[in-house]
């Protein structure tokens, strides 16, 4: 492995003021396990401070930062240039704002248009299940836990539903199906008819051509096929299921 | 530029939450279940809450389960109190720990994911300086969400303001409070994706913007983080408290800074030195790895210090190692599978066959915003100001005093979410609205123009991580006087130099440059009131170190209040400890006078 590497970033910007659209190019000498948010940085303070993009965590738990490398949905601050040489097979990178929302400026899309599809699948429990007699909470097994645990861990970075192949208008996203699914997965979620309602309108699940692109991009290595799948077979409740 | 600044919207509600993490929208869940149709505006600087940094907070949540025969509220008061280095408010103290189990239960029973145990209960760990009996065994009392426990605790919160009918106003920031005969009547918010300036006037405005850590260049805080509700204040006149009370993590991962959880140490895993010596023996004999954070992280610094670090070449970061070797591949593979993952992603390494690197890191603010027990923010320290709340990390009222125990802070966020919540509901009952003042945005729209009328040369990031180097190196985990009047001295050149700098862009919409020189006036204004509250406090207690004084002194027994209205002009005020369960004498009442803090 090199030391340093001479990486091109060409990344496409967006002016919101003039409306225009257009590739800049920069280049930058990169020690191996600098991230993609640290070029961003640098390109900021030693080339150029308009550059726009998002981030806050940068642990790859807020997922502020998804954008396309060369065409993939990923998140900045986990893509190490040593392992972006390596898994794109080359030191010169195209870096796009995601497909899923209008760009705001640059890297920067309007998230908070993105997350309407969220709110609209209803993460929270829509009707809390009654407490068990003389508990102050829920019991819940790890092994009934285990069938959505997984889904559990999604950030809502929308790298699913920009590689997805259905297309944003009709279908509500893979991440957002994927937050109602969890609830009818939960025991302690009661409200069954309004959640299967949405997930099997016109905008539902069977927008879904099972290309898998979601479970393929999802930095959380979360299957997010699977639950849709389960969702499509109505499997939502373990062997003793409903 | 062209077009002078001005307010482009007029908005008011009930209640304006300023900063939508944990705190912020726990309470503002609160004010909608015990006040349904109140409208809250909840003001994000991230794109969305559920982006906010509550979710990063990854080993567990403490709170004392009444079935649990070995745990008491007594000894979790005990543990926060002695963590505190004796400097924790106890009566805040006693009020959230014994709200702690039930508040808990409120967020299991709106849908908060746990990891359980066979039989369903919630599963429990042990975390550093949590005990039973008042020190004589660790107390398994935290409870977890594998190493997520904050995200699944940020997503009930943001899922229960959603389900209640909050209002988000995503990527905009609070740059000026509104006043009127004393009372905070709002803000003026600066919406960036828009790029305009918008009035809010509020019934209730509540603080919560979380910390400051980019104050530090080895920081575990997110890019937000720029304590901008405690610049705003001291821009207002009032105080904010124990500014230099700062926490450094042992152990952050070099280069990102990210936090690898102290449940890696309770867990099994050990630190050693360039020599693979596991140190932490000859710095905490009983407690070694689980010894508080601040003994942990001054351990390790000592260790780099004698010429027993090691040097990472990429970031030019001198470290130790956290060796996970040993440790079972359930541990890595699924109880702790996202931190133990984080050191393949951000440095690609296998935690399972080679030694991972560390450094201490710039974790947490002990200190902020002062309030009382009920988050009503304080202008001096027996008068409150109306209408105006703080609560989460932006706030101090103290539960932590100079030291903050694991877990202790996302108790705090909804425990203290819920109190604000309360007494902003109760506050609200006979408030109204009342006109937007002439000089409203004024501040504000003076600031801006500066920023972008400064035709200088220079670059906002390049200052930016300028001062950050210069607090870690002189205002970190070692503190020494007369390294810190440099510090102050080189603050004031930096702030120079930061005024002179002209913008790469005069655009207001979405640019980033101007975002980050206006986040730059804040930092710079937080480093000063750190630096010069740590230099006046000429002793150590908790997270605050002087190499200089490295005794805790009676003397300064107190909190301490910092005004700047001038940069550089730092006033100094003191707020008394309260030791109200120490004083009312009841059982146990010996453990809560002034004792030694050792483990």
């Amino acid at each position: 492995m090199a030391d340093n590497y001479s990486i091109t970033l060409d990344i496409k910007r967006y002016d919101p003021d003039t409306k225009k659209t257009w590739f800049q190019s920069y280049k930058l000498d990169a020690g191996r396990i600098l991230r993609f948010v640290d070029l961003f940085r640098r390109i900021n303070n030693e080339q150029d401070p308009s550059l726009a993009w998002g981030s806050s965590c940068e642990h790859g738990q807020c997922g502020s930062c998804a954008v396309r490398v060369n065409g993939k949905p990923l998140l900045a601050c986990e893509l190490l240039v040593e392992n972006a040489v390596k898994d794109f097979g080359t030191t010169k990178f195209r870096v796009e704002p995601i497909s899923i929302a209008p760009v705001v400026r640059d890297l920067v899309v309007d998230l908070e248009k993105a997350y309407e599809k969220v709110h609209r699948a209803k993460p929270y429990l829509i009707k809390r299940a009654p407490l068990p007699p003389q508990s102050s909470y829920y019991q819940l097994s790890p092994k009934e836990i285990e069938r959505y645990e997984d889904a559990t861990r999604c950030i809502n970075c929308f790298s699913c539903a920009d590689a997805c192949i259905s297309s944003h208008k009709n279908f509500i996203g893979p991440n957002a199906a994927m937050a109602s699914i969890v609830r009818l997965m939960d025991p302690r979620e009661e409200e069954k008819e309004e959640r299967l309602k949405l997930l099997y309108s016109e905008e539902g699940i069977y927008r879904c051509h099972s290309s898998k692109a979601c479970s393929f991009v999802c930095p959380k290595e979360i299957d997010v096929a699977h639950f849709i799948a389960l969702a499509k077979e109505g499997a939502f409740r373990g062997d003793n299921g409903e | 530029m062209g077009n002078k600044l001005k307010v482009s919207t007029n908005l008011s509600c009930d209640v304006l939450v300023i900063g939508a993490g944990g705190a912020g929208l726990r309470c503002a869940a609160e004010i909608l279940e015990k006040k349904p149709g109140a409208s809250v505006l909840a003001v994000t600087k991230v794109a969305h809450p559920q982006k906010s940094h509550t979710a990063a907070a990854q080993g567990g949540v403490c709170a004392v389960d009444p079935s649990d025969l070995h745990d008491k509220p007594i000894y979790h008061m005990f543990d926060t109190w002695k963590g505190s280095d004796c400097s924790a408010d106890q009566n805040v103290v006693k009020k959230i720990v014994e709200t702690g189990w039930d508040q808990l239960m409120w967020l299991e029973n709106r849908g908060m994911h746990f990891t359980r145990l066979q039989g369903g209960a919630l599963g429990k760990r042990t975390f550093g300086g949590h005990t039973s009996g008042f020190g004589s065994v660790s107390s398994f009392r935290a409870v977890f969400d594998a190493d997520r426990t904050g995200k699944s605790m940020m997503d009930t919160c943001w899922q229960e303001a959603v389900k209640g009918g909050v209002s988000f106003v995503p990527q905009s920031v609070v740059t000026e409070l509104l006043f009127k005969e004393g009372r905070c009547i709002g803000a003026i918010l600066f919406k960036e994706k828009d790029g305009e300036f918008v009035s809010v006037l509020a019934k209730a405005t509540v603080l919560a913007t979380g910390g400051c850590g980019q104050v530090f260049r080895i920081t575990t805080n997110c890019r937000d983080n720029t304590g901008d509700a405690l610049a705003v204040i001291l821009r207002a006149g009032f105080p904010v408290m124990d500014p230099e009370a700062v926490q450094f993590h042992p152990t952050g991962i070099v280069g990102p800074g990210i936090l690898a959880s102290e449940a890696l140490r309770s867990e099994g895993g050990i630190l050693r030195n360039k020599d693979l010596e596991p140190f932490m023996e000859k710095y905490a004999p009983k407690m070694k790895e689980l010894a508080p954070r601040d003994i942990v992280s001054r351990a390790m610094e000592s260790e780099i210090r004698s010429g027993n670090g090691v040097l990472n070449p990429d970031h030019n970061i001198e470290h130790v190692w956290i060796d996970l070797r040993e440790l079972p591949d359930y541990v890595h593979d699924v109880k702790l599978k996202e931190i133990s993952g984080f050191f393949k992603t951000f440095v690609n390494i296998d935690p399972k066959k080679e030694l991972c690197p560390v450094r201490s890191s710039n974790h947490y603010h002990m200190g902020g915003i002062p309030t009382t027990e009920f988050g009503e923010v304080q202008k001096t320290s027996d008068e409150i100001i109306p209408g105006l709340f703080a609560v989460g990390e932006c706030a101090s009222a103290s539960f932590h005093g100079f030291n903050r125990l694991g877990t202790n802070s996302l108790l705090e966020l909804f425990t203290m979410g819920k109190f604000v919540g309360e007494r902003v509901v109760d506050y609200i009952k006979d408030g109204s609205l009342t006109e937007l003042p002439k000089e409203a945005g004024e501040v504000t729209f003076s600031q801006f123009s500066k920023y972008l009328e400064a035709s200088g040369k220079g670059n906002i990031g390049v200052i930016r991580e300028e001062m950050r180097n210069l607090m870690t190196a002189k205002v970190g985990i070692f503190r020494k006087g007369n390294e810190m009047a440099e510090a102050m001295e080189s603050l004031n050149e930096l702030r120079k130099r930061a005024e002179v700098v002209a913008l790469a862009s005069k655009t207001t919409k979405m640019n980033q440059d101007l975002h980050q020189r206006w986040e730059l006036d804040n930092l710079l204004d937080i480093a000063m009131i750190t630096t010069k509250g740590a230099y006046e406090r000429k002793e150590s207690r908790g997270g605050h170190y002087r190499d200089d004084y490295t005794e805790r002194s009676e003397e300064f027994d107190y909190h301490t209040l910092a005004y700047m209205t001038e940069y550089g002009k730092v006033d100094l005020g003191k707020r008394p400890i309260d030791m109200s369960i120490f004083e009312a004498g009841g059982e146990h009442c010996e453990h809560f006078k002034m004792i030694p803090r050792k483990y």
